[in-house]
């Protein structure tokens, strides 16, 4: 077979080498900040940490999780995600199966079609967009950060593109066997979409969990934060060349070790769900128990 | 089937929750726009703010430097638009030839992290990395004899410099999309090639590279919605007097001029602007692959 | 049968999910208005008709009977406010911004209630951001608020919505106040519209980020070399520094001038500005001209001779290889790290980031000097305005004088009080102060529950302030003084070791400040050229310095900047500045 001919061994080596050196390069910025979050603060200050800890400490982490802010905003920061993922994968689902039908199947598809990509390229702005949110009630709501974020045109385009891949012969079969198109929809699209199912709930969930500013913008009380504005507001991203600010504030603020702390306290959620997800993208696992 | 009311109304009422949310929070708000043919003050709202027509228009292309500034974005954003594209869709397809699957994994893992550092951080990283003066990158360039190159404070450089650590930073990311649709292949096509005496490279090129074409036309398409953005967040951390002519883009301009000054007429006008032209962008790219390649991108 | 549940079932799940959406969003209607303590807050009404109590004798005795003035109301009136929360600011006992230590002794000993509209952590131009949605969306705004963005300042002045503050604040300000006000006549200059004064100016210490030379004395000492007193002796010192390193560093090692110039050429910390001042100019900024009229210092002759002295200490390798791509806080980098020599800075550095040094290379001592002169004797550095920031009250308040009954009294008590005033030893016990089981007073992280920064929880922002106060309790303290007011005690417990004597040296050469002369609202030039003129700035000289174009190029950039709009900018500024010379 072809993986026993030597060309193919030497490509392999070679692919696999290739590939490594590229991860590891991926790695080194987050070692490099892992080792400043590490460190102490004179060394970071000093720009002296390299790929290991100077002068080991634990206290940018403490300083970050020692606040009685913290536990909340990560439950908040849970809750949001699970719910909001969650709402936008059903609306996702949704709206996906009837565009993904041909426009002699389901007319006025491209009618709709258009209307959801012209919202992807055109939008009013900040200022309409928060009288919105004031006018609907929704400031200072929990909802208010996830109702507006339920509708992504971005992963309906892509979900629908996902069921097209699905086989046009076994929804008609479905069909002839008087099958509803809810039928066809949840029982044979769905399971032959977890790959795409896996991949939108990622990006669904990463940019939930990453999302900040719209807590900032509309909640008032530092208890209602999600994790990543309450980390935003740990430090720090003060503009600089401003003059208003005196030594007590620079004393608290300047500190590159809570900055990179953050990083990791915020992005460690999604490294360790990323893992569970990866089974979903393993080629063949999901056809492959389908077909029987 | 015919497509009668009887059969689709279900898919009407699927789309329902998303019009609702489409309308709601995308639409009404759509109504902003008229900001970018005013002198908007906040104080003075909608209905009090003057009229200006083109104004805004006019002030973002009659300075001396609105084509440098336009043409620097565009530059910038097509090279990361074909990269970001490309470099994916290639390294999804190597990662597939691995048959290692714990080193797969890790790998996929690994070139994903940089996507979760902000831009404040890395620029800091690649100030430290690329420095001419005992920087990483030069002290090996120069073990070769080569540099050493002034990455971030040369024109060209930088803009080369910007297009590859974006690259970098996004590429893993971006390769989710593709391995799902790799693993969405249906594998009796390969069983069926492998029978045929189809050796591995004559699979990649008709089986899965085919496979995954249709997605790359689609993160293409979509993709052109960012010809005019070319990073705001990257450049800003990263531009600096040695490479304003080159370096500086729509949005950071847009950023100086505008967002601190609150003008939000003129961020609006130039968010009009931008809109506009990917419209136009996306309807070609979308016509042209129905047209070439029969594929309805939406 | 069965499937046909299921078809209802999964179309009455949709529904669900539209009406949600539509619940969700509906649930405004009746008062959900949730930003909304403003809009409907009954409150501010408590107290309007029942002033024509007897205490109208307040301790101003000039003041008419029938004023509002009251040193305490009773019952309490109400200002209604927002915040931007600094995101360093801590609280304990499970207080927040709205209700806390402060805003219970306001309620208590003034009789005034603080209602807090929203408050948001002001990181990323939150604040300023916020303000602007409050006004596009039209809510009520608040009867005061301080604002620091200058801009936002412009913006909320020129609304209309805010009232004429110059009678108020000459009718109810006690005299601490306006002594204090008086150090710098300038300070009303940019909110004065058609003649009247819109915002009161929050006045904060004088000098606080004019800076100084921090230069390693142990450097010094162990090379016999004496403190620069010119550029020319400056240039002996680093070239001693990087070729005859006292602590061993090979010369491609030492940064003898930490300085950087990423976004601009004036700034507060490694900033290059001084080399300019040598030859008679502070660029980026207004600058007063021998003739009386206002320049801008980047296009002064003498802007040229400083980027060839830039220049050649590049080529020299004193100053960053790549300064032009160093920020602020990157020149501090190598200064903490022990192999820099020199870095410029305001009068604080010791106790922020500089005291970090000796972590890193145990022996190293920094001390302050004076800002050398040029070859004409000349000296200059950039000065700090007396001002960070403007109060401004809304039309609508019910008890505009209010506000002065709250600043009179910290005016009277936090600003610089006599030795023996009530909060001598600290404001609030348990909060920036606590007392041992002897009666002494103790501060910091010795106080239980660690101490918090409680000027920052007045209602404007650091309460009050006297701007030249800050500096004579340092030169007090520098001269040896055991520090006995309040001001002085805070000063030696929260200010680094060297502060004093760096206030010594600061005001060992008062007259080489040059403060940007142009505090008014952006003029229609400014507008529409100034971000391209300060575009072609930056690249000009930063070129110039890394020598890609000649120093000659100066001269055709002054030619340039002059036509594109320059010309016709320093017309209007000029403008305005004799407007307020009329004043």
């Amino acid at each position: 077979m072809y993986h026993k001919t030597l060309s193919w061994r030497v490509f392999n080596v070679f692919n696999i080498a290739f590939l490594s050196v590229l991860a590891v390069i991926c790695v080194i910025p987050l070692v490099h900040v892992l080792a400043v979050s590490l460190s102490a603060k004179s060394a970071a200050d000093a720009n002296l940490v390299g790929l290991w800890p100077v002068d080991f400490s634990l206290e940018a982490y403490k300083a970050t999780i020692n606040n009685k802010y913290f536990l909340g905003s990560l439950w908040i920061s849970v809750m949001r995600t699970a719910l909001g993922t969650a709402l936008i994968l059903l609306v996702t689902v949704l709206a996906a199966y009837p565009l993904s039908k041909e426009p002699r199947e389901f007319r006025g598809r491209s009618v709709y079609a258009w209307l959801f990509v012209f919202t992807l390229i055109f939008n009013g702005g900040l200022v309409p967009f928060y009288i919105l949110i004031l006018k609907l009630g929704l400031m200072n709501k929990f909802a208010v950060l996830i109702i507006p974020a339920m509708v992504n045109v971005w992963l309906i385009v892509l979900m629908m593109n996902f069921f097209r891949g699905v086989p046009r012969a076994l929804e008609e079969a479905a069909f002839i066997d008087g099958a509803s198109h809810w039928d066809v929809l949840f029982r044979i699209y769905l399971p032959l979409s977890l790959p795409a199912l896996a991949t939108l709930g990622l990006f669904a969930g990463v940019w939930h969990w990453n999302s900040w500013f719209d807590g900032l913008l509309y909640l008032s009380r530092k208890e209602d934060y999600p994790l990543a504005t309450y980390l935003q507001t740990v430090i720090v991203s003060r503009d600089m060349s401003s003059m208003n600010f005196t030594i007590e504030e620079m004393q608290l603020l300047s500190q590159k070790t809570i900055n990179a702390a953050q990083i990791f306290i915020g992005a460690l959620p999604v490294l360790i769900v990323y893992p569970f997800l990866q089974r979903y993208f393993i080629k063949g696992l999901v056809l492959g128990s389908v077909k029987e | 089937m015919k497509p009668d009311i009887r059969r689709t109304w279900p898919l009407h009422l699927m789309l329902l929750p998303a019009l609702a949310g489409l309308i709601v929070f995308n639409y009404v708000p759509l109504g902003g726009i008229v900001m970018a043919f005013m002198d908007y003050k906040p104080w003075l709202g909608f209905d009090g703010s003057p009229w200006i027509g083109f104004g805004h228009f006019r002030a973002l292309f009659e300075r001396e430097d609105s084509l440098q500034v336009i043409w620097n974005t565009l530059v910038i954003s097509v090279f990361k638009i074909i990269f970001n594209l490309l470099v994916p869709f290639g390294f999804a397809i190597l990662l597939n030839e691995v048959r290692i699957r714990l080193l797969t994994r890790t790998i996929q893992t690994m070139v994903y992290l940089p996507h979760f550092l902000s831009w404040v951080i890395l620029g800091g990283i690649l100030v430290n990395f690329l420095s001419t003066d005992g920087g990483f990158v030069n002290r090996v360039l120069g073990a070769i004899g080569i540099g050493p190159i002034p990455f971030l404070m040369h024109g060209d450089w930088f803009r080369f410099t910007v297009i590859v650590s974006d690259v970098w930073k996004e590429f893993g990311y971006g390769t989710i999309v593709f391995l799902a649709a790799l693993a969405n292949i249906d594998p009796s096509l390969y069983e069926a090639a492998e029978v045929d005496g189809a050796g591995r490279w004559k699979q990649t090129l008709h089986i899965t590279i085919p496979s995954l074409l249709p997605m790359a036309i689609v993160v293409g398409t979509l993709s052109l919605g960012n010809i005019l953005n070319a990073g705001f967040d990257q450049i800003f951390n990263l531009y600096n007097g040695m490479v304003m002519n080159k370096g500086d883009i729509i949005d950071t301009f847009v950023y100086r001029t505008a967002i601190l000054e609150g003008n939000f007429g003129f961020a609006t006008a130039v968010g009009l602007f931008k809109s506009v032209v990917s419209m136009v962008l996306i309807v070609c790219a979308y016509r042209l692959a129905y047209k070439y390649a029969n594929y309805r991108v939406f | 049968m069965r499937r046909g549940m299921r078809k209802w079932w999964s179309a009455a799940l949709v529904l669900a999910l539209a009406a949600m959406l539509v619940s969700a969003c509906g649930g405004s209607k009746n008062g959900g208005s949730s930003d909304g303590g403003g809009t409907q807050s009954p409150a501010t009404s408590s107290s309007s008709g029942s002033n024509s109590g007897s205490e109208a004798g307040s301790s101003d005795g000039s003041r008419p009977t029938d004023s509002p003035y009251r040193d305490k109301y009773d019952p309490p009136v109400t200002i209604t406010t927002v915040w931007g929360i600094d995101p360093a600011l801590t609280f304990k006992n499970g207080e927040t911004i709205e209700n806390n230590v402060a805003t219970r002794w306001a309620l208590e000993t003034l009789g005034i209630r603080i209602e807090t509209l929203w408050s948001v952590t002001d990181t990323n131009n939150a604040f300023v951001t916020k303000m602007r949605l409050m006004m596009a969306s039209g809510q009520q705004m608040p009867d005061v608020v301080t604002v620091g963005d200058e801009q936002l300042a412009h913006d909320l002045i020129d609304s209309g919505l805010f009232r004429e503050v110059g009678t108020l604040f000459d009718a109810y300000a006690n005299e601490k106040w306006k002594q204090a006000m008086a150090l710098d006549p300038h300070v009303w200059d940019p909110y004065i519209r058609n003649g009247q004064r819109m915002g009161i100016p929050v006045l904060d210490y004088a000098y606080n980020h004019d800076y100084l030379l921090w230069i390693r004395q142990d450097w010094m000492d162990k090379l016999g070399l004496e403190a620069p007193k010119t550029l020319d002796d400056l240039e002996k010192v680093m070239e001693a520094f990087k070729y005859n390193n006292p602590d061993g560093l090979s010369p491609d090692q030492v940064i003898p001038l930490s300085i950087g110039f990423k976004n601009t050429f004036n700034t507060w910390m490694g900033d290059p500005s001084w080399v300019f001042g040598a030859f008679g100019t502070i660029p980026e900024q207004w600058n007063l001209t021998s003739e009386g009229t206002l320049e801008w210092g980047s296009i002064h002759p003498g802007a040229k001779q400083a980027l060839e002295t830039l220049k050649r200490w590049r080529d020299k390798g004193y100053i960053p290889a790549e300064a032009a791509l160093w920020d602020e806080n990157k020149t501090a980098e190598p200064a903490v790290a022990g192999v820099a020599g020199i870095i410029p800075g305001p009068y604080w550095m010791s106790g922020w980031p500089l005291q970090d040094t000796a972590k890193n290379v145990p022996h190293a001592v920094w001390k302050p000097y004076p800002i050398p002169a040029g070859p004409d004797g000349k000296a200059g550095r950039h000065g700090t305005r007396f001002t960070n920031g403007v109060t401004l009250i809304s039309k609508d308040a019910k008890h505009p004088e209010a506000l002065f009954t709250y600043q009179n009294y910290l005016f009277e008590h936090l600003a610089d009080p006599e030795p023996g005033s009530q909060w001598d030893i600290g404001v609030f016990k348990g909060y920036d102060y606590d007392l041992d089981e002897n009666g002494n007073p103790v501060y910091g992280d010795d106080i239980p529950g660690g101490a918090v920064n409680i000027n920052r929880y007045w209602l404007v922002r650091d309460g009050a302030r006297i701007p030249d106060a800050q500096m004579k309790a340092l030169l007090r303290l520098a001269d040896g003084k055991e520090p006995e007011t309040r001001l002085e005690k805070e000063l030696k417990n929260n200010y680094g070791p060297e502060t004093p004597l760096a206030a010594k040296v600061l005001l060992s050469q008062p007259d080489i400040s040059y403060i940007d002369m142009f505090s008014g609202p952006p003029t229609p030039t400014m507008k529409e050229r100034l971000d391209y003129l300060k575009k072609i700035e930056l690249q000009t000289f930063s070129e110039i310095i890394y020598g890609q174009r000649s120093i000659d190029e100066f001269d055709r950039f002054v030619e340039n900047w002059k036509s594109s709009g320059g010309d016709q900018m320093t017309k209007e500024v000029n403008e305005w500045f004799e407007q307020t010379k009329v004043k």
